[in-house]
């Protein structure tokens, strides 16, 4: 089953802190260690809420509000997206996540859909398209 | 450049509320839009937070608390990255999304993702290290 794993941002990530090279390091050697598990499916950070937007539906109306948005614990900051045997296993890798002695982190675990979910809702020619969806957009998965 | 477009969670998708099929088809549509514009690189759809956790760290100290979390427009429902040449690329992509969602009222938001070349001031080689690891993540 898969993971999405969200680090939520704070005030350092929403001010364009950078991660120092020490940080990136260490990020990378989590990374590698996930990778060699067949654990990793993916990972991106995120810039500061700043550089983006939001768009509200209101009865089909959208409206655009640029950012940045105000409370930081509500924005994502990065995430990783994991496969793995059990939520526990997800918690085990996320405890291990390298977060500096002092250093506050607030990391969500959230399961992801597949498409035996859907039930019956997601017909065989839907599950079809979207199967093929998929291998045309895998190349960055 | 590439952007996460995230839809917000809410009271039904909080409440394990599956989409219908109508949805499933509409942002089936979509989606093909995306593809066939070169413009989508992945996506997922995320159970409530009923079925996550919440692992917070504080002074070298690990928590773990399990949801649901109480906030649902706080909360991630699933997302898209889109590759685009613009945020205003982006926001154009995110007004056509599909009426059927939300029952029209859906917040999406849309965050920048981060490249290589955002990380000047690291050294060559472990910029090189992390974008190999990357690789390796990727062929998978």
């Amino acid at each position: 089953m898969r993971f999405m794993v969200m680090v939520k941002a704070d005030a350092n990530s929403e001010a364009g802190v950078l991660p120092t090279e020490d940080e990136l390091v260490a990020m990378g050697r989590y990374n590698e260690e996930l990778v060699k598990a067949g654990v990793l499916l993916a990972g991106e950070g995120l810039h500061p809420s700043s550089r983006g937007a939001r768009v509200t539906f209101a009865g089909g109306q959208p409206t655009v509000i640029d950012g940045p948005f105000t409370e930081a614990k509500e924005l994502v900051a990065g995430f990783w997206l994991i496969d793995v045997k059990s939520k526990a296993e997800a918690v085990e890798w996320v405890k291990r996540v390298p977060c500096t002695d002092g250093v506050e982190a607030s990391i969500e675990i959230r399961q992801v859909f597949e498409a035996d979910d859907f039930g019956d809702a997601f017909t065989d020619e839907l599950r079809e398209r979207e199967e093929q969806l998929r291998l045309t957009t895998k190349k960055d998965a | 450049m590439r952007f996460m477009v995230i839809r917000k969670a809410d009271e039904e998708s909080e409440a394990g509320v599956l989409p219908s099929a109508e949805l499933l088809e509409a942002m089936g549509r979509y989606n093909e839009e995306l593809v066939k514009a070169g413009v989508l690189l992945s996506g997922e759809g995320l159970m409530s937070s009923d079925r996550g956790a919440l692992v917070t760290f504080s002074g070298g100290t690990v928590t773990v608390t399990d949801g649901p979390f109480a906030e649902a427009k706080e909360l991630v429902a699933g997302y898209s990255i889109l590759d685009v040449g613009s945020l205003d690329e982006a926001l154009e992509w995110v007004r056509k999304w599909p009426v059927e969602d939300g029952h029209g009222n859906a917040e999406i938001e849309i965050l920048q993702v981060h490249e290589a070349e955002d990380f000047g001031h690291v050294s060559e080689e472990n910029r090189k290290y992390v974008g190999d690891v990357r690789e390796l993540a990727d062929e998978k």
